[in-house]
């Protein structure tokens, strides 16, 4: 009896557990690679330090939330997309871009699947997706990284 | 073996209260609500303690959040059907919309195209709203029902639920 309630238990661990992470993860076919999301705080850390080397840090959202970044507008849209193609025609292909929305969770994002995909598309080789799991909110603004005036 | 299935039980409780705490606003049932006080889109400031002796449910929502949109239909049926009723707890029914839209011709449109004749307020901020801050909102769509004193009555509910709820409040 203790053994079968065991099993059960461990079972529903596991279930629980699996279910946190596919919902938590983004899913098999998106344009991204786990290696290529950035975690906030690392971002963080790196745009509150000078010496540092700073990244060119793209809003493809409805806001440019965080500071030094360069609002593209939602890259749903076409002509956003496209406004975001021509700043990065001018940029070498090995430069480190970051790309952020922040709306929603990224199941429900419909702005970084296109960035990223341009990014790809246009070969460049080190561009980052921030990791904002909930959202800009949750994920950057209520742990006071820096934000834009 | 007893240790080892209370060691169970309390990693499975500790992983339930995550979870609830994740979606927790830090406002509870029973709680007064803070005041709001933002524009609504032709300028005019519209508090949500102007609404005070109504049941109010207030709507946190952005034309970017597409469940949030796909609710607003539903949210019409419930204002209309509500509106002019009398319950326990408030003399009639309304919505206090407030949008998380950053930008205001998309809010604006959207009020227009869908015809939405409830209150609405935004102050345009997006997510860096000092309402997302004060309400605790961690993800959209949200929304608190108020008694007529400005009391939570529910927190969250969409749907049936929802209109269940606002039903059971009904004078008969």
């Amino acid at each position: 009896m203790k053994t079968k309630i065991l099993i059960f238990l461990l079972f529903t661990i596991v279930t629980s557990m699996f279910a946190k992470c596919q919902s938590s993860s983004s899913g098999q076919n998106d344009p991204w690679t786990q290696q290529q999301l950035l975690d906030p705080a690392d971002l963080a850390k790196v745009l509150n330090d000078p010496k540092s080397v700073q990244p060119i840090v793209f809003s493809v959202g409805m806001q440019a939330v965080i500071k030094g970044s360069i609002d593209i507008g939602p890259a749903m849209k076409a002509d956003n997309l496209n406004t975001l193609k021509e700043k990065l025609s001018k940029l070498p292909k090995d430069s480190q871009i970051v790309i952020y929305c922040g709306c929603c969770p990224f199941s429900r994002c419909p702005n970084v699947r296109p960035a990223i995909a341009l990014l790809k598309e246009m070969q460049f080789s080190n561009y980052k997706l921030l990791n904002l799991p909930q959202n800009i909110k949750v994920d950057w603004i209520d742990k006071g990284y820096p934000m834009t005036d | 073996m007893k240790i080892l299935i209370l060691f169970v039980a309390l990693l499975l409780f500790e992983s339930t209260i995550l979870t609830l705490s994740a979606q927790s606003t830090g406002l509870e049932q029973g709680n007064k609500t803070p005041e709001i006080k933002l524009s609504n889109t032709k300028g005019d400031t519209v508090a949500l303690s102007s609404l005070k002796g109504k049941l109010v449910l207030i709507d946190f929502w952005a034309t970017w959040c597409a469940p949030c949109v796909a609710e607003q239909s539903e949210l019409a049926k419930l204002y209309h059907k509500f509106n002019q009723s009398v319950f326990t707890n408030g003399k009639g029914f309304e919505i206090y919309g407030v949008s998380l839209d950053a930008k205001k011709t998309s809010w604006e449109n959207f009020i227009t195209t869908n015809k939405i004749s409830w209150i609405q307020v935004s102050d345009l901020k997006f997510w860096r709203s000092p309402v997302a801050k004060t309400y605790n909102i961690q993800a959209l769509p949200f929304n608190i029902l108020i008694d007529g004193n400005g009391i939570i009555v529910a927190k969250n509910l969409h749907g049936v639920e929802l209109e269940n709820r606002i039903a059971k409040f009904l004078r008969k």
